[in-house]
């Protein structure tokens, strides 16, 4: 059963689709369907390999190996663990409702969807790859089709937008370039292959500084505080799927990366600069919730918002300990499905009044009902309350938190209170009252517009209820890494 | 007097055969005019012939792409090295040749005579890559560059043409008696010229020997004018901006590499000399990648862009010099691949673009996107693989480079080549977007097929090296170590 090269399916169904719009995409219609399709069998395919993946089992599974280039033993391995299984089904969720909320797109849809599914090969390529020269290609293919995504089809101060986000990826990925070949010297084997890596045991001062050297490179990505300018910028330009990819999958590889060339490869380097990373992700939660509420412009206060919420992400990743780190992935996948659906309700707003002012909007309750409960359930989901994903993840990493450093904890929950504060803020304007003149004349999202809002807010509900099996998958990877960390 | 046996002869074959192309498309053209005086037309024969007689070179070439040899006692070296340069410098000269087929006779009506110079600077590059005796160096670098000065000022009726090729002849003058007077040195010093006795000499003496490493000093400057490097570079925008584009094509690749593939020759006999190489050409890199990158920002004219940025990339073609082993020099040899295939891929679009609408402009190209998709995609492409996006050949080559570099222990010069990989992203990114995204005429461009046909081999070269370059970099390392011997 395994034999079959699934993980190959889930990264090359969209650079097959892509080329398939490239070639036969003329029309409004073609380019979608394809997209669509790519998109569907990238989704099932991850969902199995979720469901199917042996939960008891340690290390990589559904391992593919073929050799790219021996010269510099860089092979094209794939594979997942616990931690990437759960990456692909938010990559291909958010992939497969991202084409559905673009489906009125009308400008250029050949090269939009064609960019749309080369930018999510990129990303499929990293949470899949085992090699990390496939990893860092993977990521770097991805950062393109996003310059070019926003810098097209963008909004809002779109062309120093998206050049301030590629200079910014592009800086972060200079640094990974330097963490790479530093490495595989280090190491010596003639091999790019992580699992080899892993086993090398790194000298303290190397860890120390190239530690250090992936912390920036992934953490402009993730993003951690003060390199997080270009994000809420990013977030505002983009068109909405794109936001949705954004904020929702690609913030996500620099905590993936984090986690699989910082944590495990440097454990050393990583208790040199884990208090100080713990310090940038009290601030990010805090500053980032304090932005957040600031804001006047809907898609400001959700950028924002992702800052807030990845600082978890961050303050995880430093606690190291087995709550504190799942609780990161598991916040990983929370916020992502999260802040998807955040994005995609705000595009149908925008579509339909012009105005994404909180002060404009009000009394969306009275006209559309079903955009308003996906709206409260998302809310839900950033203020971490229960029966939502993000009271699970938030959870986790608060209880490794409390363990560690109350005082961290204390300071990071200064971040619980203003998201409260800013989420109802925005509910009550946006929700309640009466329909203002921009809202009067709207009305319900139609069925294909509904449907992926309903799979985000269900999926939210039910990994908030049900969250044993992404627990245990999470869990069972995270582990060694615990050991490790820990030193044994 | 030594006796040469006439057998020798057969390894020059290519050289040769190129030899006399040139001299058949002058006497040719005398006996069937290219240029129809009743008509005014230039006819296109003297191109394709050339570009066959190309190609015949490069298959005279292959068989030889395995063997080692001194030939006429010591001057001329035959090896996988020499042979890799060679089929580099016949291809890129068949591809500038097929894109400027309709471009040449928008400037002059002696076609022919173009094409002949064309062919004997790229014969000069062919021996410099074979070459192994430094008066043997000089000749074949004045055979280089003496075409290249009537190339550059070709297009009589445009004063920005005479003016580049006026101040190119005065940068071959000066690089050139600087290279004298440093094999001359050195000549006096050690009392030989072939470069493996001189590099015998160097290895027995255990001190640096001052007039050796003055004379050394001037040589290396000599090249360093020829591959573009800071801080001799402040010829290159003007005479890249001046010259014919299909002209300016071959000298932002061709030109180039047969400097390195000079100085590789050289270098390595000179690497007994307890100098840190290293350091120097680290150093030079360093300088060349951002003064490069820096001058390419604020440019205005695509060409003079790609000027600096041809400067810049000569820095990170340096930075495989600098690294020094049998690793550095493959990964140089693919970065001139990579190179090689991604700015004649720009240049194609560039010399479409200006037959079409007559302007080298950055800001004409704006709704390039929407008169012709295929050609917005292929220039974004050739751009972004000179940017070191990954699919293209450019990002493969960075990363071997730098691995190379790091290899060598040139941490520094990494961290240096990759902040301005960063800058550099800025002003290719910013073609693309005028190309995408500002609003310009959108009449369709009409698109000469000759060009087109250059443009999709050189395309196809970028995504090939990009996303499969294993056998590329085989060959490459091949080469290199025939270099060290190996």
């Amino acid at each position: 059963m395994t034999n079959l090269p699934v993980l190959a399916i889930i990264v090359l169904a969209p650079v097959v689709g892509a080329l398939l719009i490239m070639a036969f995409g003329r029309g409004q219609i073609a380019p979608k369907a394809i997209a669509l399709v790519a998109g569907t069998v990238s989704l099932t395919t991850s969902l199995w390999v979720f469901a199917v993946y042996d939960r008891a089992a340690a290390g990589y599974q559904f391992v593919t190996s073929v050799p790219w280039i021996p010269s510099i033993g860089v092979s094209f391995t794939l594979g997942v663990d616990g931690i990437s299984a759960p990456m692909l089904v938010l990559t291909s969720l958010i992939l497969f409702t991202g084409v559905l909320v673009s489906w009125n797109v009308t400008e250029r849809p050949r090269e939009y969807f064609a960019l749309l599914l080369l930018l999510v090969t990129g990303v499929f390529g990293v949470f899949a790859a085992v090699d990390a020269f496939l990893l860092f290609f993977s990521y770097e293919m991805a950062v393109l089709p996003m310059y070019l995504l926003i810098a097209i089809w963008g909004s809002t101060r779109k062309d120093y937008s998206a050049m301030k986000l590629t200079l910014f990826l592009f800086a972060g990925s200079a640094m990974l370039i330097l963490v790479l070949v530093l490495t595989y010297w280090a190491v010596g084997a003639n091999t790019f292959d992580m699992r080899i890596w892993a086993s090398h045991s790194f000298g303290a001062v190397f860890q120390k500084w190239v530690f250090l050297l992936t912390l920036i490179g992934f953490g402009t990505l993730i993003p951690i505080f003060p390199l997080h300018t270009w994000s809420p910028d990013g977030h505002v330009a983009a068109p909405t799927a794109v936001s949705m990819l954004h904020a929702g999958v690609l913030l996500k590889i620099g905590a993936y990366g984090l986690i699989r060339l910082g944590l495990v490869m440097f454990p050393l380097g990583w208790a040199d600069w884990r208090m100080a990373l713990a310090l940038i992700g009290v601030i990010n939660v805090v500053y980032g919730a304090f932005c957040a509420m600031s804001q006047t412009d809907l898609k400001y206060v959700i950028g924002y918002s992702s800052v807030s919420h990845m600082g978890y992400v961050i303050l995880g990743l430093a606690m190291g300990d087995r709550f504190a780190l799942t609780g990161a992935v598991f916040q990983m996948f929370a916020h992502g499905i999260m802040t998807g659906l955040f994005f995609a309700l705000i595009g149908f707003i925008y579509e339909q009044t012009h105005t994404r002012v909180i002060a404009d909007i009000t009394g969306l309750m009275r006209r559309t009902p079903l955009v308003a409960a996906c709206f409260v359930i998302a809310g839900a989901s950033s203020m971490g309350l229960p029966s939502t994903a993000g009271f699970v993840a938030e959870l986790l990493v608060y209880v490794g938190l409390v363990i560690q450093s109350p005082w961290l904890a204390a300071a990071a929950f200064i971040g619980v209170v203003v998201t409260a504060a800013y989420v109802l803020r925005m509910l009550s304007r946006i929700l309640l009252g009466e329909p203002s003149a921009a809202v009067a004349p709207i009305h319900d999202a139609p069925p294909l517009r509904f449907v992926p809002m309903a799979i985000l807010a269900g999926t939210i509900m039910l990994v908030g209820i049900l969250p044993a099996s992404l627990y245990t998958i999470i869990t069972g990877s995270v582990m060694p890494i615990v050991t490790k960390l820990a030193g044994g | 007097m030594i006796l040469v046996p006439a057998s020798e002869y057969a390894y020059l074959l290519p050289e040769i055969i190129v030899a006399l192309l040139g001299v058949l498309l002058i006497v040719a053209d005398l006996i069937w005019p290219a240029y129809d005086e009743a008509t005014g037309r230039s006819k296109t024969w003297p191109a394709y012939l050339a570009i066959v007689g190309l190609i015949a070179a490069a298959v005279a070439v292959v068989p030889l792409a395995s063997v080692s040899k001194t030939l006429f006692n010591g001057i001329i070296q035959i090896d996988p090295l020499a042979a890799f340069f060679k089929l580099l410098f016949l291809g890129i000269g068949v591809l500038v040749i097929l894109m400027s087929v309709n471009a040449v006779p928008k400037f002059t009506r002696w076609t022919a005579e173009f094409y002949a110079l064309m062919v004997w600077t790229i014969l000069g590059s062919m021996l410099l890559a074979s070459a192994a005796e430094l008066f043997t160096i000089f000749l074949s670098l004045q055979l280089t560059s003496l075409p290249l000065i009537v190339l550059v000022g070709y297009a009589k009726r445009d004063p920005r043409s005479g003016e580049a090729a006026l101040k190119y002849l005065l940068l071959v003058l000066v690089s050139t008696s600087v290279l004298l007077y440093g094999m001359s040195l050195i000549y006096g010093a050690l009392g030989t010229s072939t470069l493996s006795e001189i590099g015998a000499a160097l290895a027995r003496e255990k001190t640096i020997n001052p007039i050796v490493a003055m004379g050394l000093v001037l040589l290396l400057t000599g090249f360093a004018f020829k591959i573009t490097a800071a801080p001799f570079h402040y010829w290159v925008p003007d005479a890249y901006e001046g010259a014919p584009t299909p002209v300016t094509a071959f000298m932002s690749v061709g030109s180039k590499f047969a400097g390195f593939a000079l100085a590789l020759r050289v270098i390595v006999a000179a690497e007994a000399v307890p100098l840190n190489w290293h350091l120097i050409f680290g150093v030079i890199a360093a300088i060349s990648m951002t003064l490069g990158n820096l001058g390419a920002i604020r440019q205005k004219n695509i060409k003079r862009m790609l000027a600096y940025s041809g400067i810049a990339q000569a820095g990170y073609l340096l930075v495989g010099v600098a690294a020094f082993s049998s690793w550095g020099i493959a990964s140089l040899l693919f970065y001139t691949l990579a190179y090689g295939a991604a700015n004649l891929a720009a240049f194609a679009v560039v010399i479409i673009v200006a037959n079409a609408i007559k302007s080298e402009q950055i800001a004409d190209y704006a709704g390039l996107s929407k008169r012709n998709p295929l050609l917005a995609l292929a220039l974004t492409i050739g751009l972004l693989s000179l940017a070191g996006f990954p699919l293209m050949a450019g990002f493969m080559a960075k990363f071997y480079v730098f691995l190379s570099a790091a290899q060598a222990g040139l941490i520094w010069l990494v961290a240096i080549g990759v902040i301005n990989s960063v800058i550099s992203a800025y002003y290719y990114l910013r073609v693309a977007f005028v190309m995408y995204v500002s609003e310009g005429p959108a009449e369709p461009m009409k698109i000469d097929p000759q060009a087109a046909l250059a443009l999709c081999v050189a395309i196809a070269g970028v995504l090939f090296l990009g996303i499969i370059p294993q056998a590329a970099m085989v060959a490459a390392a091949r080469a290199a170590a025939s270099l060290f011997g190996g």
